[in-house]
């Protein structure tokens, strides 16, 4: 435990001031600036009065759900084994008095609580931003806590799958983005048990139904779980997926190029 | 005395590519050159014995235990990589801090030994400067700083003397005959037997993956001696320095390459016979254009010794 | 000659240019292109679209052989300009040059960046221009099989197939859109891809950006249109940009109801400011800061 909270902070300042977070983290906040956009748009009458919480609910499943978790967690989750072996740093953790568990579940954790933080921020930022007439109405806060916690529960799952796909394939990367962009776009929507087999039904399950309108065709055809399976199967995906990296951290052999 | 590390029949190969073979060998405390060419298994050696990588076959005990997996022994052990690699982004200070607190220890002691190792290495004044900023030299401190933060009782230094200046390199020679005099086990790979024969006596010679020889540097040393030398001489008249130089008896064998007007002589004594040349070139006014040893490497010598 | 110290003299020759100094760059970018793991495989998915269009063409002189497997319409065996430019813009295509790039483009700049190679390079007689040129022709000759080649292909069966030149004389400008929109696509990735490449040290960053910008310019687009139902916002968007010049270049109605040139002015506006970019960032000298 003591290792993994060492692990932890070692790889959480790290990776907080690099020049890649901030990036990331611009990106992030993009959705902050639509949100400005839409807000200035409405006050001078440049567009259709559509209500804030609307937007910012169409804003979660097309943007973060569907796009910047996806890539965050991609990113970050792959990078818990393959940064150390591309800058052959790995020597250095490998030579402590901790154990490999430890590396990839406190390196993990650190990862996934930077990137929830990053997503965060954005979408509080967009949600006040979008819903400024009404921050009295504690009604939409319950939406904002849920919101955020799907988005959190996503990070956490899709960060431990790519950590275990770090660890087992040297490139990682583009198996990635096609389970991210094709495995997890097209299933999804197949009838039956077979969307039961992506992570986003998941995390979609724990969203309600958007009425129709121009993103209701990204939840069309889900036939989704319960809340409690939801969570239960979302957290049970990120505990197996850790466990296996683990395992195959401390077995496998990794041998560094000269 | 005991031995601290303890390799049996230890092999390892990377797929057809043979990295060490059978190799059975005892170190005990005090200094330990790995002498050997480059690629001779030196690195595959110590990747093994600090648990980098596993052994196809045979074992590694230190202190009487396995390394492999058993990450408890390394609080007494500290390894240099020879890669030439670190977290970029961090500076020289936060780098070592980061590590040590990997050791568990109370923020004072982290600090308190980040300065002490700093200070050996001689990086104070640049401990707030970016890894990046760092020249060759000073990455290379920084690794060996890196070695020693946590007072390991085991020190092993894959080519730390690499890319460091000759000052640099005597720094870090003395830091390790200090070392030895506390007690401490001191693994040095090298391909430069006089770094090693710098340190210490106690060498291991590896050669093709195998262990060539184990022991005392003068036996080393006393099988070069008597190692013939080859020496080339380019100058204005070969056949006069040559007869000049038959009639010393550590000269075996002359001979003449007349297209580039040089002369290859072969010699038991190198001493004797470098402190006869310039005398003959002054009194026979012979004008030399130049003077090279073609065999004077490792590899020669490691050939020499093997009888190739 | 005696032994005597030598000091640094001046080289008086003259430096003379070879012709194609940028060709090593680029064959040794292909070839660690093609000892990627899987590449081969991929790159050979990619030319699906290209082998299905081909047989369109096959078909669709062949209508009467084929009636029994046709129900109804068969206007998309039509082969016209609009058969050639819904190969070249569709989103498929597209999306499998994005990956492509994944491949073969987020190395080029960002290995040499991470093993310190610049000043190898520039230590050569290459100017930056060559260096810039070798890198960008790599993409270029993934992206032309994918291209300008099946193009040609379509273009030349075409005529085989009929037997006659009349699809010729119907369309003769219709190879040179070919060639224009191929030259423009690879051109434009060229630019995103370097640019890209040269931001990070990082394979795995880049290539993630490489994919992220991409799809993130459409949500962008998406995004924006679905709040205020207008088609400008088509120019956040890479894809609907290439799109509406594509459909412009083959002599169709544009996809989306906005001047055409305004997407063509994004495209080169992006060109541009990574051509500016691509000079500021490669240099034979890392500055640390």
């Amino acid at each position: 435990m003591k290792s993994t909270k060492d692990v932890f902070s070692f790889f959480f300042s790290l990776a907080k001031k690099s020049r890649k977070t901030k990036i990331f983290f611009v990106l992030s906040f993009l959705p902050v600036f639509i949100a400005f956009v839409v807000k200035f748009s409405q006050i001078f009458q440049l567009s259709r009065d559509i209500e804030g919480i609307y937007i910012f609910n169409n804003m979660i499943i097309a943007f973060y759900l569907q796009f910047l978790i996806l890539i965050l967690a991609l990113f970050y989750g792959s990078s818990v084994t393959s940064e150390e072996l591309e800058g052959k740093t790995l020597t250095y953790l490998t030579t402590r008095p901790v154990s490999k568990s430890a590396i990839i579940v406190g390196k993990y954790l650190a990862y996934t609580v930077l990137i929830i933080f990053i997503v965060t921020l954005g979408v509080v930022f967009s949600f006040l931003v979008l819903n400024l007439n009404d921050l009295l109405d504690v009604s939409l806060y319950k939406i904002l806590f849920r919101d955020v916690a799907v988005l959190a529960l996503g990070l956490m799952c899709y960060t431990a799958f790519f950590t275990f796909v770090g660890t087992i394939l040297k490139r990682s990367i583009m198996f990635g983005l096609i389970f991210s962009f094709g495995w997890e776009n097209v299933i999804q929507y197949f009838p039956g048990s077979t969307q039961k087999f992506t992570i986003v039904h998941y995390l979609k399950s724990l969203l309600p139904s958007v009425s129709r309108g121009r993103f209701s065709f990204l939840l069309f055809r889900l036939e989704p779980s319960s809340t409690g399976t939801s969570v239960f199967m979302l957290f049970l995906i990120a505990a197996v997926f850790i466990v296996l990296a683990c395992v195959l951290f401390t077995y496998k052999e990794y041998i560094l190029k000269d | 005395m005991t031995a601290v590390i303890q390799t049996q029949n230890l092999s390892k190969w990377y797929g057809n590519v043979l990295g060490l073979s059978d190799v059975t060998l005892e170190i005990e405390p005090g200094i330990t050159g790995i002498l050997g060419p480059n690629g001779a298994g030196k690195s595959t050696f110590l990747k093994l014995i600090t648990g980098q990588i596993k052994s196809n076959i045979g074992s590694v005990a230190i202190i009487g235990q396995p390394i492999w997996n058993n990450f408890p022994q390394f609080s007494n052990i500290g390894f240099c990589p020879e890669q030439d690699s670190f977290y970029e982004e961090m500076t020289g200070w936060q780098f070592l801090t980061s590590l040590l607190r990997l050791y568990h220890l109370p923020t004072a002691e982290i600090t308190e030994k980040a300065d002490k190792a700093l200070d050996i290495v001689e990086l104070t004044e640049d401990k707030h400067r970016s890894v990046r900023s760092y020249s060759r030299g000073m990455r290379q401190r920084l690794k060996v700083a890196q070695s020693i933060a946590h007072d390991p009782e085991i020190i092993i230094l894959d080519e730390p003397l690499n890319g460091l200046d000759p000052l640099g390199r005597r720094k870090i020679i003395r830091l390790i005959k200090e070392y030895k005099g506390e007690g401490r086990t001191i693994v040095v790979s090298s391909h430069v037997l006089p770094e090693i024969e710098a340190m210490t006596n106690q060498i291991i010679l590896i050669h093709q993956g195998k262990i060539f020889a184990q022991g005392d540097i003068h036996y080393i040393r006393d099988l070069i001696e008597t190692h013939p030398h080859i020496i080339s001489i380019k100058c204005s008249d070969p056949r006069q320095l040559a007869q000049k130089f038959i009639q010393n008896d550590f000269v075996l064998k002359v001979n003449f390459d007349l297209k580039k007007g040089t002369l290859l002589v072969e010699t038991t004594n190198r001493d004797k016979f470098f402190g006869l040349l310039p005398s003959l070139f002054v009194e026979n006014q012979i004008e030399v254009e130049e003077i090279t040893s073609p065999d004077d490497n490792l590899q020669a010598v490691f050939d020499y010794l093997i009888g190739k | 000659m005696t032994i005597k110290e030598k000091g640094y003299t001046h080289w008086d020759g003259e430096l003379q240019d070879g012709r194609f100094p940028w060709w090593p760059i680029t064959r040794i970018g292909i070839k660690l292109t093609f000892k990627r793991k899987f590449f081969k495989f991929f790159f050979a998915l990619t030319l699906i679209p290209a082998l299905v269009w081909l047989v369109g063409i096959y078909v669709s002189e062949r209508l009467e052989d084929f009636k029994f497997m046709m129900e109804g319409e068969t206007d998309f065996l039509n082969v016209n300009p609009a058969y050639f430019k819904t190969y070249f813009t569709n989103d498929f295509l597209l999306f499998m040059v994005i990956m492509i790039l994944v491949f073969c483009g987020a190395g080029l700049i960002a290995d040499d960046l991470r093993h310190n190679a610049l000043q190898l390079y520039f230590a050569r007689p290459l100017k930056k221009r060559d260096y810039l040129t070798g890198k960008a022709a790599v993409i270029f000759f993934f992206l032309f099989i994918v291209t300008l080649v099946p193009g040609i292909v379509f273009f030349l069966f075409k005529l085989i197939f009929a037997g006659n030149f009349q699809f010729f004389t119907s369309y003769p400008w219709l190879i040179l859109s070919v060639i224009a929109y191929s030259i423009l696509i690879t051109t434009f990735f060229a630019f995103y891809a370097l640019l890209l490449s040269s931001i990070g040290k990082n394979r795995r960053y880049v290539a993630i950006l490489i994919f992220g910008v991409y799809i993130f310019s459409d949500i962008f687009y998406a995004i924006f249109y679905g709040i205020f139902r207008s088609h400008y916002f088509s120019l956040l968007s890479i894809k609907s940009n290439l799109q509406q010049v594509g459909a412009v270049l083959f002599n169709q109605r544009t996809p989306v109801d906005i001047p055409w040139f305004y997407s063509l002015m994004v495209i080169v506006a992006i060109c541009l400011f990574s051509g500016f970019m691509l000079k500021r960032k490669v240099r034979g000298v890392e500055i640390i800061k």
